[in-house]
């Protein structure tokens, strides 16, 4: 399997390369659900990946932060290695404390939110900065409510998830992940489990953040695609099956199977 | 014919006549904090033991299962008399002296050193002085501590597995550590669940000290046991002692609502059944394990 590889290493030189995905797989059992996955990211750059259910696109996406394990290959996230160390040519898993502090500089938004619902907005932003960056209580406070006005949510910073709307408390958690200042935000299907009248106010926060972060998206929606993204990614059964920028992948194009699922997904 | 003392009843029902008996004092003191040293020191193993056995580490989960397995499957009368006289015996550990004080009131304690099961048989057919014996105590507080551990392992670990995933995926996102995580974002949720199940554990606890009567632990049942030696009236001293027992878990509901009630009002959440119910639903009537 292995053809001339050059060896791995637990670090690259280019900066500007924020996410390294080098030949990931993936099994769940005996279904393969990543197959040799390449892609990079760079500083500053949007990546929306699009593919239907079950293509992997989700596992990926959660890889990349090391909530999912891989089984081979290499995710690069800042220049360093996610989740393994290597030693004598094998991965070993990394320890808790290790991995932590790389997820830091990650910030994850979930298709159910996953706030966290004993505790308030603005308690669910700050929780993080003050216990793992040991940031004071009142300047995170501050910092807090700097970031709910930005989602827009100021006035609601005392109350509780279940308080609020589906909406409301998709911008919390994306107030929550920017809390901790990160370097790349990743977004696993963030409008998903919305209401149709509520996926704009948070696809609205996506797009201002989109100017200014590097972000991959996991998402089906292709407006938010076509206006937001430098670069699209369809994956299909557990493959990148083409890339390419919003105009050309969804105008021209190449794969089939990227045709069939634009019909299908488009009407 | 027996005849039926309502005098005896009434003085060692009426606490001002009954605290007179300063066996039944100390039972009760005795009583009630035993139930509760050894009910945190079963949710502290408890949470040990429930993370054990959710552990990725195989010999974490081992000793955790072992640890429920074996004190789940004995009884705890056995447990109690092995953690008393077993290792008293073989010297593990050496239970501090007895404590003889004298029944009049402001006499000053003194201290009899004994280590031997046989002075402690003695010592407790003397009939005038109260005799504490702290190693029982101690003894029976761990006994139903570790054995209050195993059952409560399976309680957290309901509780922690009640909680979505999710939580601790996000947790973890955001830079926090397992133990972060557990801490701060999993157990306190988990505490809403674990809270209801904890409480009917500590009204079992509370009956459950009655077993260290057969260690001469001085609890209120012993005490009610000795003073039955004296006078030999069983139906007036054990309805009397039943009903101490009564309330204190009385009491004990009372504040377990009451706790309850707090933890929800947070979140808001709707309120458990009510002082009524839980008194007279026979849900703390499951008796000892």
């Amino acid at each position: 399997m292995s053809t001339a590889q050059p060896t791995p290493r637990t670090k690259l030189d280019d900066s500007s390369i924020i996410v390294k995905a080098d030949r990931v797989n993936k099994y769940f059992g005996r279904l393969h659900v990543l197959q040799d996955i390449n892609m990079e990211v760079h500083k500053n750059e949007v990546v929306v990946i699009l593919g239907p259910s079950g293509s992997g696109k989700s596992t990926f996406l959660r890889c990349i932060n090391h909530i999912e394990k891989i089984n081979s290959g290499h995710i690069y996230v800042n220049g360093h290695m996610i989740g393994y160390l290597e030693r004598n040519g094998r991965l070993i898993e990394d320890n808790d404390r290790n991995i932590a502090r790389q997820r830091a500089e990650i910030g994850m938004v979930f298709q159910r939110f996953n706030l966290f619902p004993h505790l308030t907005a603005l308690e669910n932003v700050i929780e993080a900065p003050v216990l793992v960056r040991r940031t004071p209580d009142e300047q995170a406070r501050a910092e807090g409510m700097r970031l709910l006005e930005r989602v827009g949510l100021a006035d609601k910073h005392d109350k509780f998830p279940n308080q609020l709307s589906g909406g409301q408390q998709q911008r919390v958690a994306i107030a929550r992940a920017l809390a901790m200042k990160p370097s790349l935000m990743l977004f696993d299907e963030p409008t998903s489990a919305l209401d149709p009248e509520m996926i704009g106010e948070v696809l609205d926060v996506m797009k201002e953040l989109a100017h200014e972060m590097t972000m991959v998206v996991v998402s089906h929606e292709m407006g938010f695609a076509r206006a937001a993204a430098h670069r699209l990614i369809f994956m299909d059964a557990g493959r990148i099956v083409e890339e390419g920028t919003p105009d050309t992948f969804f105008d021209h194009p190449r794969e089939d199977r990227t045709r069939l699922f634009l019909s299908q997904i488009l009407h | 014919m027996y005849h039926f003392d309502w005098a005896v009843l009434w003085q060692y029902l009426w606490p001002p006549t009954a605290f007179q008996d300063p066996l039944i004092r100390t039972g009760l003191i005795v009583t009630v904090v035993v139930s509760v040293v050894a009910q945190a020191l079963g949710v502290i193993l408890g949470l040990f033991a429930a993370l054990g056995k959710m552990s990725k580490f195989v010999p974490f989960r081992v000793l955790a299962e072992a640890y429920i397995w074996y004190f789940r499957g004995t009884p705890l009368l056995v447990q109690m008399a092995l953690m008393f006289f077993g290792l008293g015996v073989t010297h593990i550990y050496d239970f501090p002296d007895i404590l003889v004080c004298a029944p009049a009131a402001g006499a000053p304690l003194l201290t009899v050193s004994a280590h031997s099961v046989q002075v402690l048989c003695n010592a407790t057919t003397v009939d005038s002085p109260l005799i504490l014996i702290i190693g029982a105590i101690q003894a029976g507080t761990l006994a139903l501590g570790i054995n209050e551990g195993a059952y409560m392992a399976e309680i957290v670990r309901a509780g922690i597995e009640s909680i979505d995933p999710g939580q601790m995926e996000a947790a973890k996102s955001l830079g926090m550590t397992f133990a972060m995580a557990m801490r701060r974002i999993v157990l306190p949720q988990a505490a809403k669940v674990i809270v209801p199940p904890l409480g009917n554990e500590f009204n079992n606890m509370m009956k459950t000290t009655s077993l260290m009567e057969y260690i001469s632990a001085g609890e209120l049942f012993f005490a009610f046991n000795q003073i039955n030696t004296r006078l030999f009236q069983p139906f007036e001293l054990f309805i009397a002692a039943s009903m101490y027992y009564l309330v204190l878990t009385t009491i004990w509901s009372v504040i377990q609502v009451r706790i309850e009630a707090s933890l929800g009002e947070r979140k808001g959440m709707e309120r458990g059944p009510g002082m009524f119910e839980r008194i007279f639903s026979g849900s703390f009537g499951k008796g000892a394990h």
